[in-house]
C-alpha cells in the first residue's frame, strides 16, 4: 500500500530524472506544466461526472431514474450534451459589450483551475505548493464575483443585470464569514500552507475541533458557488438564468464547467481544511481518501439542492450578516481562548 | 455634491418564462429588487369559447368546457351541464349525482396537487413538485379508466354521467384515499414544514379581508383571507347538501396560508369522497334526455365551487338547439386582478410566490 | 426548533432517493391503457350504415363521409375522412354511433411529420390495420 501511495511521487521523480539536474529550472517548469494539465483534466472530468450525477440524484430524489438513454444507464449523457454544445451557434447579442461578454466565461472557467492548483491531493502531490495557500485560494475564488458581474453587465439584458447585481451582493456578504471561519484552523496550525494544514490533521481532523467553523464554511461555500438554496444568481423562476441568460453554445458550457469546477474546489478546500485531506486509514491510498471525502461533500451539496426551496434575498443577507458572521467571530474568540488555555495548561504542567 | 439618481427597471416576465403558469405575461417594474408596479397582460390563450358556444349545440359544448380550467375538467363539465339541466329542467338519476361529486372532488384534489407542486417549483423545490405529480397521476388514472381521458375528461353529459365506472375503479379509489394522508404528510415534510419555504411565504403578499371581498375574489384565496365562503355550503348545488365536511378558513391573509389552505381542502375533499362512496346507490346513470335538446326560452346562471373559486355559467336560450349567449364567470380571471394590487412593495421573488398562490390557470383566465 | 423542517425534508428526499422509481421506461415499456381510452378512432366500414350521426354530433366538424345507394336502396359507405388535426378526442362521435362501427382505440402514437397526414382516411386505415391491403 505504501508503494501505491508513493507511486505518483515516484513517477514525478522519474520524470525529473530525465533532466540532467533534477532540480533545474526546466525540470521544475515541466512538473508545473504537468500539474496544471492534470488539474484541467480533473476539472473537465469532474464537470462531466458531476453534471450527470446531479441529474441522477435529482431524478432519484423525485423517484425517476434520471438520464437513462445513452450508454450504460445513461452515463454517457453529459458527453453527448457537451458535444451538442460544441455544435451550437455562438450568439453575441447586438447590444452587448462584446469584450466583456466574451471574456467573462473564460474567467469563470480559469478560476477553479487556479484554485485547485494549490490543493494537496495526496502526500506530496500539490501541483503548486504555496506558503500562503489559503490566502491565495480565497483571493482567487473571490474573483468569480467579478466574472459573474461582467457576464451580467456585458450581456446588456435586464435578467442578466439583476443576476449580476445579486451575485455581487450575495458573494461579498458570504466572503466574510467564509474567510473568518477558516481563521480558526489557521490559528491552531499557525500556517497558511494547505499541505502543512493537512499534515497537522494526521491524528484528528479539524472538523472535530472546529465544528462551528465547518458548518459555517459549508453554508458559506454553497452560497459562494451559487448553489441551491442560495442560487439567487441564476434563479430561473425569477430571472431566467441570471448572467447566463444570453450565452449560447460553448460559452454557456464554459460557465457550466466553471460552476462544477468551483463546486469541486470548494469541496476540496473543505476536505483539506476540516476533513484531513488525503489522510485516512492506511488501507486506501491517500488520493482515494481525498476524492472520497470530496465526493461525500459534493453529495451533501446535491442532496441539499434537490430538497430545499430557494431562499429569499433578504433572508440570505440576514443569514450571512446576522447569523454566520457573529458565529464565525465567536468561533475565533473560542479558538483563541482554547489555544490560550491549552498553552497555559502546558506551561503549568511543563 | 452630485445628485444620486436611481432608475426603475422594467422586466418582462412571460409569456415564455420559466415560472409562468401557462402563457401569462407580466411587466414588472422594479426599484432594486422591490416591485413598484405590475402590469399583467392576458389573452395569449384566448380561444373565444363564449362565441364558439353560440355555434355548437348544448351537448357539443361539453368537451370545450374541459379546456377552461384544464386541471379540474370535471368541475367545468359539472358547472355547464348543471346549468343546462337547470335551463331545460332535467332531473338526473341519483347515481349520476354521486358520480359527479366523486369526480368533482377528485378533480379538486388533482388541481390542488398541481397547485402545491407548482408553488414549490416556483421556489425551486423541484423534488416536492415531483411528488405532487406522482400522486396526481393516480387520480388521472382513475379518470382514464372511467371516462377515457386523463386531462380533458369530458365525463359528464346533460342528464347524467357519460359511462358507468369500471369494476377496478372502486378498489383503486379506495387505495388512493388510504394513501392520501401519507402523501399529505410528505408534502408537509418536504415543503410546507421547511423553514426556507415558510420564510418565503409567511407574512408575504398580504391580502386583507376587505380587499379580498372588494375584488370579488372567490375560492381558497378568499378563504385564506378569513372569509368563510364556499358555494358548496352557501349555495349547495347538486347533492352537496348531503355531505358533512368543513370549510377550512385561515386568517393569515399571506402567501403561506393561501398555500396551506389547499392542503386542508384536500383532506375535506377526501372526506366527501368517502361519504359518497358509502352512500352511492345502484341504478341508471343517464336520465331520459331528448336527442335534440331545445331548452325553453329563458336564461339561467349556475355557479359551482371550482378548485380555484366560483365558476359560473350564464346561459341564454332562445328556444333553439344552440345557446343564444354563454358567459363564463371564471374565478382565476378575477383572482389574477389581485396581482397588481397586492404585489407592489414586495420583492420579485415574493411576487413569483404570490402569483403561484393565486393559482391561475390560463385556460380559464383567457377563455 | 428552527431547522427541524430542514432535516425532515432531507430525510424524506434521502428515503425517496434510495427507494424505487415510479416512472415507466417508455418506449421500451409501453403503457397498458384501459380499453376506454380515447387515443384515436377506428372505423369498421362493414358495420357502418352511413347514417351521418357521427358527423352531426361532432362539435368541430372533423368527420366528413359520403355514401352511395347500393342494393335494395341501402346506403353504402364510400369515403370516410377524419380531419384529426381539429379533433378534440371527446369521443362524442363514438357514443353517438348506433351500430358501434366507430370506436375508440388505444393507438396513441399519432405524431406525423406533415400536416396533410392528419387527414385520416378511415376506411384505408381499417384495411391497413386488419391486414387487408388494397
Amino acid at each position: 500500500m505504501d508503494a501505491l501511495n508513493k507511486l505518483p511521487l515516484n513517477i514525478a521523480a522519474a520524470i525529473r530524472g530525465l533532466f540532467g539536474d533534477p532540480h533545474s529550472i526546466w525540470a521544475d517548469l515541466t512538473m508545473t506544466v504537468i500539474g496544471i494539465v492534470l488539474v484541467i483534466v480533473l476539472i473537465v472530468l469532474a464537470a462531466l461526472i458531476l453534471i450527470l450525477l446531479e441529474r441522477k440524484i435529482g431524478g432519484w430524489a423525485s423517484q425517476r431514474p434520471g438520464p437513462n438513454r445513452l450508454g450504460p444507464r445513461g452515463w454517457f449523457q453529459t458527453i453527448a450534451d457537451a458535444l451538442k454544445l460544441l455544435g451550437k451557434e455562438d450568439v453575441t447579442p447586438a447590444e452587448a459589450d462584446r469584450f466583456i461578454f466574451k471574456i467573462a466565461p473564460m474567467i469563470v472557467f480559469a478560476l477553479p483551475m487556479m484554485t485547485l492548483a494549490v490543493i494537496p491531493f495526496g502526500m506530496g502531490m500539490v501541483p503548486i505548493d504555496l506558503d500562503l495557500g489559503i490566502m491565495y485560494y480565497l483571493a482567487i475564488s473571490a474573483i468569480s464575483t467579478l466574472a459573474l458581474l461582467m457576464a451580467g453587465w456585458g450581456s446588456n439584458s435586464n435578467y442578466s443585470m439583476l443576476g449580476g447585481m445579486r451575485a455581487v451582493a450575495q458573494m461579498i456578504s458570504y466572503e466574510i464569514p467564509l474567510i473568518f471561519s477558516l481563521l480558526g484552523v489557521v490559528m491552531i496550525t499557525q500556517t497558511f500552507s494547505l499541505s502543512k494544514i493537512v499534515e497537522a490533521q494526521s491524528t484528528i481532523p479539524f472538523v472535530v475541533i472546529q465544528p462551528i467553523a465547518f458548518v459555517i464554511y459549508f453554508i458559506a461555500g454553497i452560497a459562494e458557488v451559487n448553489r441551491a438554496p442560495f442560487d439567487l444568481v441564476e434563479a430561473d423562476q425569477e430571472i431566467v438564468a441570471g448572467p447566463f441568460t444570453e450565452y449560447t453554445g460553448l460559452r454557456w458550457g464554459l460557465f457550466f464547467l466553471g460552476e462544477y469546477g468551483n463546486m469541486t474546489a470548494v469541496a476540496a478546500l473543505i476536505t483539506t481544511m476540516f476533513l484531513g485531506g488525503w489522510q485516512g486509514p492506511g488501507f486506501l491510498p491517500g488520493i482515494v481518501w481525498f476524492f472520497l471525502k470530496v465526493g461525500i461533500i459534493i453529495f451533501l451539496m446535491m442532496w441539499i439542492r434537490w430538497t430545499f426551496p430557494r431562499m429569499r434575498i433578504d433572508h440570505l443577507m440576514g443569514l450571512a450578516w446576522k447569523v454566520l458572521l457573529p458565529l464565525s467571530l465567536l468561533n475565533i474568540l473560542l479558538t483563541g481562548l482554547g489555544i490560550y488555555i491549552y498553552q497555559y495548561v502546558l506551561r503549568i504542567g511543563g | 455634491m452630485t445628485l444620486e439618481r436611481t432608475e426603475e427597471l422594467a422586466l418582462n416576465l412571460g409569456p415564455q418564462h420559466p415560472s409562468m403558469h401557462g402563457v401569462f405575461r407580466m411587466v414588472a417594474h422594479f426599484d432594486g429588487e422591490i416591485i413598484t408596479k405590475i402590469d399583467p397582460k392576458i389573452g395569449y390563450l384566448h380561444r373565444g369559447l363564449e362565441k364558439l358556444a353560440e355555434s355548437r349545440t348544448y351537448a357539443q359544448f361539453i368537451p370545450y368546457t374541459d379546456r377552461l380550467d384544464y386541471l379540474a375538467a370535471p368541475h367545468n363539465n359539472m358547472a355547464y351541464v348543471q346549468a343546462v339541466e337547470k335551463l331545460a329542467n332535467i332531473q338526473i338519476p341519483e347515481r349520476a349525482e354521486y358520480l359527479r361529486v366523486i369526480f368533482a372532488e377528485l378533480a379538486r384534489i388533482a388541481s390542488h396537487l398541481v397547485f402545491i407542486g407548482s408553488l414549490a417549483l416556483d421556489m425551486a423545490g423541484w423534488t416536492a413538485w415531483g411528488y405532487c405529480f406522482r400522486d396526481r397521476e393516480r387520480i388521472l388514472d382513475l379518470f382514464e379508466m372511467t371516462a377515457g381521458s386523463r386531462l380533458t375528461v369530458n365525463a359528464m353529459r346533460i342528464g347524467g354521467f357519460s359511462q358507468e365506472v369500471p369494476d377496478e375503479f372502486w378498489p383503486a379509489l379506495k387505495s388512493f384515499l388510504d394513501d392520501l394522508p401519507e402523501m399529505l404528510e410528505e408534502y408537509q415534510g418536504i415543503f410546507y414544514g421547511n423553514e426556507i419555504a415558510m420564510g418565503r411565504m409567511k407574512s408575504v403578499g398580504i391580502l386583507t379581508k376587505e380587499d379580498a371581498a372588494n375584488f370579488s375574489t372567490t375560492g381558497p384565496v378568499l378563504r385564506a383571507s378569513g372569509v368563510k365562503h364556499d358555494l358548496r355550503k352557501d349555495a349547495p348545488y347538486g347533492i352537496y347538501d348531503r355531505f358533512e365536511f368543513d370549510v377550512p378558513v385561515l386568517y393569515g391573509c399571506d402567501s403561506y396560508d393561501r398555500g396551506l389552505i389547499r392542503l386542508l381542502e384536500i383532506k375535506e375533499s377526501a372526506k366527501i369522497i368517502r361519504q359518497a362512496m358509502r352512500d352511492i346507490p345502484e341504478g341508471p346513470i343517464m336520465a331520459k334526455v331528448p336527442k335534440v335538446l331545445k331548452p325553453p326560452v329563458g336564461e339561467v346562471y349556475h355557479a359551482v365551487e371550482n378548485p380555484k373559486g366560483e365558476l359560473g355559467f350564464y346561459l341564454v336560450s332562445d328556444g333553439s338547439t344552440k345557446p343564444a349567449r354563454l358567459r363564463i364567470r371564471s374565478a382565476t380571471f378575477i383572482n389574477i386582478q389581485l396581482l397588481p394590487a397586492i404585489s407592489p412593495g414586495w420583492k420579485i421573488q415574493d411576487v413569483i410566490a404570490i402569483f403561484a398562490t393565486l393559482d391561475a390557470v390560463l385556460g380559464e383566465v383567457d377563455k | 426548533m428552527f431547522g427541524k423542517g430542514l432535516f425532515k425534508g432531507l430525510h424524506i428526499s434521502l428515503k425517496r432517493m434510495l427507494g424505487p422509481n415510479v416512472t415507466e421506461y417508455y418506449p421500451e415499456q409501453k403503457p397498458n391503457l384501459p380499453p376506454r381510452v380515447r387515443s384515436s378512432m377506428g372505423l369498421d366500414p362493414d358495420k357502418c350504415i352511413s347514417c351521418g350521426i357521427c358527423a352531426n354530433t361532432c362539435p368541430n366538424k372533423v368527420i366528413t363521409l359520403t355514401s352511395e345507394k347500393g342494393d335494395n336502396n341501402k346506403k353504402v359507405l364510400k369515403t370516410y375522412q377524419m380531419d384529426v388535426g381539429r379533433c378534440l378526442f371527446c369521443g362524442l362521435c363514438t357514443e353517438a354511433c348506433p351500430t358501434s362501427a366507430l370506436t375508440v382505440t388505444q393507438q396513441y402514437e399519432n405524431a406525423v411529420y406533415d400536416a396533410d397526414e392528419l387527414q385520416w382516411d378511415m376506411i384505408k386505415r381499417h384495411r391497413h390495420q386488419t391486414g387487408k391491403e388494397g
